[in-house]
């Protein structure tokens, strides 16, 4: 029988901070939602093993999911390794640490899927992302 | 209020040949003495350098010229763009260049190139360094990895300035002050459709440099290389690995700044290239 890996503290303290930052902040910013209107789609975020959904809308987070199913559609994904997203939350982040290009670049982090949504919102969707870097208030 | 003040920069335009191209070329300049000819990045223009032509510690012994490239900023492309793709290429830039200076009966200018510019003034050193009383290259290698597909910069279902803009927001520092950060983004978002992909022709495609640097003499052209930590596509170690190739190529590795020093920070950046330039000047002397 196959035994379920608790994540890590570490895994566990950068999902928190996830969890803390979005989608609460992007929906009480209305500059970054209204920067985001045009945006429809649903997009995996995977954190070290942890992934999380989100179904952006006009701009908003309207559902944060966790614990997906198998075979769970998306239509882009950003996966990035637990140092990754801990030095992109780092304030100010480390040189090469600092951008998610820069991770991908070092193969620290991925894109995957329809593109098209992630590029065409790139620096909306860089901007949710480096939220948690903050603490929230 | 803020009081009203005129700054010492004056717009012009200089007509020259390039390739057989009759090429309509704006440029700016500020400051007296010795030319100092600026080259913009990839897909932007001549503002970048704004801060450097209204600083007096540079324009009392410096003619400061930047000048933007046909199909940026306010230069136009050439009559009959309408029907072609535009790509720089290794021989155009150089020969841009080489009109600029020559047009405006320029005496062993200093030429400082930054990114594309970077890369033009090291193929420059190695092809024409005796015109040039020296060369600084800032944000500049022989050759770096490409970090995402330039297909995203020109499609028709997305849009090519704000793509342009959030690709290269990551290369800023985050140090950078807002202000000046988001100022340095703002030209890669009015940038022509398809024309920062084409100067990345010349970056990813037409210039990789390596092994091709061959006879740079430093003693008659000093050369200058200065790269921001924080430059993810020109990495320090992209700078550091060309300028061992390089005999008397001095380099600086700059703290807090990315790849755009002289628009995303200027105070830091003056900080490192105020050095450069007594340098160049007093030896000079």
């Amino acid at each position: 029988m196959a035994t379920e890996i608790s994540p890590s503290k570490q895994e566990q303290e950068l999902c928190s901070r996830f969890r803390a930052a979005i989608p609460s902040r992007v929906n009480a910013d209305s500059h970054l939602v209204w920067r985001g209107r045009t945006l429809r789609a649903d997009c995996l975020v995977q954190i070290g093993a942890t992934a999380f959904l989100l179904h952006f809308d006009a701009g908003s987070v309207r559902e944060c999911r966790e614990s997906l199913p198998l075979l769970c559609p998306w239509d882009f994904a950003v996966r990035g390794s637990l140092r990754a997203w801990e030095s992109l939350w780092q304030d100010p982040p480390p040189p090469g640490w600092h951008d998610l290009f820069a991770l991908s670049k070092r193969g620290e982090m991925s894109f995957e899927g329809n593109l098209q949504p992630f590029m065409a919102h790139l620096q909306y969707l860089k901007d949710v992302l480096a939220l948690p870097r903050t603490p929230s208030m | 209020m803020a009081r009203a003040f005129i700054e010492p920069i004056v717009g012009r335009y200089v007509h020259v040949d390039v390739l057989g191209d009759a090429c309509r070329v704006y440029f700016e300049e500020a400051g007296r003495g010795i030319p100092l000819v600026c080259l913009h990045t990839a897909g932007a223009d001549s503002r970048q350098f704004r801060h450097l032509m209204c600083d007096e510690a540079v324009t009392r012994h410096y003619r400061v010229m930047a000048f933007d490239l046909p199909w940026h900023g306010k230069s136009y492309p050439p009559v009959g763009w309408e029907k072609i793709e535009y790509r720089l290429t290794t021989q155009r830039y150089v020969e841009t260049v080489r009109a600029f200076c020559h047009a405006l009966d320029l005496d062993r200018p200093v030429v400082m190139g930054c990114s594309i510019g970077g890369r033009i003034v090291l193929q420059l050193a190695h092809a024409h360094g005796s015109e040039f009383r020296a060369l600084i290259g800032l944000e500049a290698a022989d050759y770096q990895q490409p970090w995402y597909d330039t297909s995203w910069l020109h499609r028709g279902d997305v849009h090519g300035g704000e793509v342009c803009a959030a690709l290269v927001s990551g290369l800023v520092a985050p140090q950078s002050p807002p202000e000046h950060r988001h100022e340095t983004l703002w030209q890669y978002m009015q940038g022509g459709p398809g024309v920062f992909k084409g100067d990345l022709h010349f970056y990813r495609v037409d210039a990789d440099l390596r092994g091709k640097l061959d006879g740079i003499d430093t003693a008659s052209c000093p050369l200058y290389l200065l790269t921001g930590e924080y430059d993810f596509s020109c990495t320090p170690e992209d700078t550091l690995r060309t300028a061992g190739a390089i005999s008397g190529a001095k380099v600086t590795v700059m703290q807090e700044l990315g790849h755009f020093p002289m628009s995303e920070n200027p105070t830091q950046f003056r900080s490192y290239i105020l050095p450069v330039l007594d340098e160049i000047r007093q030896a000079g002397a």
